[in-house]
């Protein structure tokens, strides 16, 4: 700028400056008043001791895909996909994810596209030290930030790879750039205004770290309904390993073995569940059923009979099987 | 000549166009008698009955199919995709594409914006401009 100013007339150049000073001072206004609205913030955290976290983590061996065009989605896809040991190009990724007309990808494709690669995608919950947390745990974190301001937004995904809680330092694949550090604040306020969404792949069998069991199975579903009961099996049983008492999580179990064509560890995964949780009339309900169908009739009417006496959603699909296994 | 074909050729082709449109059309198949819950249906939490629940998954669906195709996706690409995609995720797209954000990393940029990221860039609320840092 200085060698601009230098050209000038003086005159022109007072002028010049009163008009910079003026258009200085409303920007700085605007400025101060964002931060005043509180959106600059550095995230807030616990100590890395109250969190479980290593003071600092860089996750070796993810490959670096430098975006083309608009293209930071397919690229962040192919960078957690390949770490994940799937082989796929970013090209094979454009016409799988990315939407012409938009020139981006939008986050349920980025979900859903893992999936077509048979690994999980979790979203995390949108919490920093969750992010800290998938890192230290040695998952690479796909994030999405719009790096502008929320009236004119420039979304973007990138893959953070490693974090220094002591320089307060975020490491990220992004755009064009590897091994990007970007401060923590600044991450935050870009990573915030899309509400902090996260995503993990993993493979069936792995689970992320910071999430509940909720999460965890909802996207577990969401896999199998993609791919099949078998594909899923190792992803349930890590959920039932980690979350024992979780009935939901052996029912889900349950449901696959059934569909990977094992009834017998069907059945005794739903017997898991009613024993967690015994008002779980939809674990009765498939007990019931898959009994049924082995031939183990007795315990089969036992199961149905519980299925259609406690009061739930599937109460009536219940009372319509125990009257069919009676007739 | 030519008009004689297409008197023969058209409702041929309308024939085979309703009948290859017949499988995307019909309702989801009964359910055997003794079929198990989904773990899907168990977990999503509403209470709409699960028939009335699965058709208007096919039909979003095939919403949201043409909505790919209207975003430019390659027709050939939008079933797999589609198929992909979780009932949450279906819902999501059939109800909300358009508001979305696609990741993009581009801004439509006018001056005044340019110099106003400029200043945020240098608070660091916002990180346009990779020389800012």
């Amino acid at each position: 700028m200085s060698h601009l100013l230098e050209r000038q007339a003086p005159r022109q150049q007072s002028e010049r400056q009163t008009w910079n000073a003026r258009t200085a001072g409303v920007l700085l206004l605007m400025a101060a008043l964002l931060l005043l609205s509180g959106c600059a913030t550095g995230p807030r955290l616990a100590s890395p001791g109250d969190m479980g976290v290593a003071e600092r983590t860089y996750i070796d061996g993810v490959p670096f895909h430098a975006q083309r065009d608009y293209q930071c989605g397919p690229a962040s896809l192919a960078m957690v996909l390949n770490y994940a040991e799937v082989d796929v190009s970013v090209d094979t990724l454009i016409p799988q994810v990315f939407l012409p007309n938009r020139e981006g990808s939008v986050q349920p494709e980025m979900q859903s596209t893992v999936r077509r690669y048979d690994r999980v995608s979790f979203v995390l919950d949108g919490n920093f030290a969750s992010l800290l947390e998938e890192l230290d745990a040695g998952h690479p974190v796909v994030v999405m930030q719009n790096l502008s301001l929320p009236l004119w937004p420039m979304w973007h995904y990138a893959v953070a790879i490693g974090y220094d809680l002591d320089e307060q330092l975020l490491t990220l694949h992004s755009g064009e750039e590897a091994n990007r550090q970007e401060s923590f604040r600044r991450f935050d306020a870009t990573w915030a205004r899309s509400e902090r969404w996260a995503m993990v792949a993993l493979p069936p069998g792995e689970l992320p770290v910071s999430t509940g069991p909720r999460r965890a199975m909802d996207a577990i579903a969401s896999f199998e309904q993609a791919n099949d009961a078998e594909a899923a099996l190792p992803a349930w049983r890590a959920v039932t390993e980690r979350w024992p008492q979780d009935a939901m999580a052996w029912f889900a179990l349950g449901n696959a073995e059934y569909g990977a064509g094992h009834p017998e560890d069907a059945a005794n995964a739903f017997r898991h569940a009613t024993d967690r949780q015994p008002d779980l009339a939809v674990a009765w309900l498939n007990l019931g059923l898959t009994l049924e169908g082995l031939g183990q009739r007795s315990e089969a009417h036992q199961a149905l009979q519980q299925a259609a006496s406690l009061p739930s959603r599937w109460q009536d699909d219940a009372k319509q099987a125990l009257t069919r296994f009676n007739d | 000549m030519m008009k004689k074909l297409s008197r023969v050729l058209s409702p041929l082709l309308i024939a085979f166009l309703v009948l290859g449109s017949l499988p995307v059309a019909a309702a989801p198949q009964a359910a055997p008698a003794n079929s198990l819950v989904t773990t899907q249906d168990a977990l999503s939490a509403d209470q709409v009955s699960a028939d009335r629940e699965r058709i208007n998954e096919m039909l979003s669906r095939q919403d949201v199919q043409d909505q790919l195709v209207a975003q430019g996706v390659d027709p050939a690409d939008v079933e797999a995709r589609v198929a992909a995609l979780s009932d949450a995720e279906v819902r999501q797209m059939a109800e909300q594409l358009d508001d979305l954000p696609a990741g993009a990393s581009v801004v439509g940029a006018l001056v005044f914006i340019f110099v106003l990221l400029l200043v945020t860039d240098l608070l660091g609320l916002t990180n346009v401009f990779p020389f800012t840092r």
